[in-house]
């Protein structure tokens, strides 16, 4: 082989190395998007809108639980264009504090966009669905034959919260043993609303394995649909926004115990949950009743800015129209950290 | 022409460096003797450090393994290979029936099984359309080997818990296969 041979098969051999590394066409920019599970269907959709009028930006969703979304900026330190969460407390609790010494925070700022609210959703073939109603709904869920199931507490906000909105009702509706009906009693030993200080608080262990069949527990919401669907349970909790998406019947629940109205942010916050372990060193494992707003940020180490201000307007824009399977919107409010 | 001559061998040795410097990032080769330096502690009635060697040297089994995640996307199948979780308690001293197993991760994550789950019982199983399926014989492992290769780091490794079975259709649920393990804890009820 001469030397111009030589060199032009190592020159190939350089293009070709390289370009299985990156994989990328040099044309396109990659965006990294990492939002709350709930909020995969309506950013799947806005994602096909926003890249057909800009052909030059490749959206990547990846969708995770809203704490893991922000772990993966934060503990886990990749670079990440958008991060989306069905939780806006936890952008400043968890982001709100310096990348690296001397560095910047992970961002310092957040927009509030979208709200959604707990319901009870459910099939023509649950146990019950005839007869249930706004009114009654807590009394069909408290019989004993009739299956209930959340997700897992450890990994979904909607599992929280489903427990939430159970201790609420029990005071909503004055209706001492409601939770233990519904929930508690299904653990052994039972799960049990302690009072103290005017604050109602349940205190989960660190495996929520139910001992009957009356509830199930699974990690996530598209589990619990599945199971729902194939009659393994009658009733979900779950966002109005999921059960709309997946066509299910539901049950609305009065604001002052649905986690969707500011109005009830007081009350709300009467209700806590402490988690059976600390699943993550960078958030502690007590969750307090708050209504549910969704938020959206751009971290400071983005590696494509620009785009991905350009994605969140987008964002902010496509959901001030909403659509039905979306979180409802809201008016769109900047948040800034303060000092 | 000595010049040109001088200017090819720069180029020469230019190049071959770039292919010498990229071609192990694509290929992601370790060679035996390049294990990570990873320690797993072990913590119960006894604590004991292993290294990674050291737990390379224990029994070891293989199978496949095929996770989800909290929201759907699927991982695998791949075929896993390592040390089962009841081998690593038992050398914690081992546990009782209420007791449970902390299994913590560099990364700051936590998660927690009980007996039954070191055992490879107590979890959901799903098909490839996410339905849920009765559950085959599971085993719970410490895998460092990932289709043959040394579990990457951005794949969970050195050391990851894995719930592996003999057939490549089983899906298990992501939330008990912790990543970058380094500490397994008996926690006596």
């Amino acid at each position: 082989m001469n030397r111009s041979a030589v060199l032009v098969v190592l020159v190939l051999a350089v293009l070709a190395t390289s370009a299985g590394c990156t994989g990328t066409s040099p044309e396109q920019t990659i965006l990294t998007v990492i939002p709350a599970g709930s909020l995969l269907y309506p950013l799947e959709n806005i994602e096909a809108a926003f890249e057909s009028q800009h052909p030059e930006i490749d959206v990547r969703i990846e969708g995770h639980g809203s704490i893991q979304a922000i772990r993966q900026v934060t503990d886990l330190e990749r670079e990440v264009d958008v991060v989306a969460v069905a939780d806006a407390s936890l952008i400043p609790d968890m982001m709100y504090r310096l990348m690296g010494e001397g560095g910047s925070n992970y961002t310092d700022w957040y927009v509030a966009f979208a709200g959604n609210e707990v319901v009870i959703a459910y099939t023509n073939k649950s146990a019950g669905a005839d007869e249930i109603t706004q009114e009654n709904w807590y009394q069909v869920l408290a019989c004993p034959d009739v299956r209930v199931g959340f997700s897992n507490p450890m990994l979904d906000a909607c599992g929280y919260r489903a427990l939430m909105v159970t201790a609420l009702a029990e005071e909503y509706y004055g209706e001492s043993g409601l939770f233990e009906a519904i929930i508690g009693s299904s653990f052994d030993p039972p799960l049990t609303v302690t009072r103290a200080d005017g604050i109602r608080k349940i205190t989960l262990p660190e495996r929520m394995r139910p001992a009957d069949e009356k509830v199930a527990i699974r990690d996530g919401s598209i589990y619990l649909l599945s199971l729902l669907d194939a009659g393994g349970i009658d009733y979900a909790f779950e966002y109005r926004s999921v059960a709309e998406e997946h066509g299910l019947r539901w049950i609305d629940l009065p604001p002052q115990i649905n986690l969707g109205s500011a109005e009830h942010a007081d009350d709300y916050q009467k209700v806590h949950v402490t988690l059976g372990f600390r699943r993550f060193q960078s958030i502690g494992s007590e969750r307090v009743g708050q209504p549910i707003v969704y938020a959206i940020t751009i971290p400071a180490n983005a590696p494509h800015p620009d785009e991905a201000r350009m994605f969140v307007d987008f964002v902010l824009e496509a959901f001030q129209e909403g659509r039905p399977g979306w979180p409802a919107p809201e008016t769109a409010t900047v948040y800034h950290a303060t000092g | 022409m000595i010049l040109v001559r001088q200017a090819y061998l720069t180029l020469l040795t230019l190049l071959i460096i770039g292919v010498v410097a990229l071609a192990p990032g694509c290929i992601g080769t370790t060679g035996a003797d390049d294990y990570p330096a990873w320690n797993l502690t072990l913590a119960g009635d006894q604590e004991q450090v292993l290294t990674h060697p050291e737990l390379r040297a224990l029994p070891a089994v293989e199978g496949y393994g095929y996770s989800v995640s909290t929201v759907g996307i699927k991982y695998g199948p791949n075929r896993f290979r390592g040390v089962l979780l009841a081998d690593l308690v038992e050398m914690a001293g081992g546990a009782g029936g209420d007791d449970l197993i902390y299994v913590s991760a560099e990364d700051g994550y936590l998660w927690v099984f009980d007996t039954d789950q070191v055992n490879g019982e107590g979890f959901f199983t799903f098909n490839e359309d996410l339905k849920e399926v009765t559950p085959p014989p599971l085993r719970v492992i410490l895998a460092y080997d990932q289709d043959g290769k040394p579990l990457a780091y951005e794949d969970g490794g050195p050391l990851r818990l894995v719930i592996i079975t003999e057939n490549p259709d089983v899906i298990t649920e992501g939330s008990s296969w912790v990543k970058w393990v380094d500490r397994i804890e008996v926690h006596k009820k």
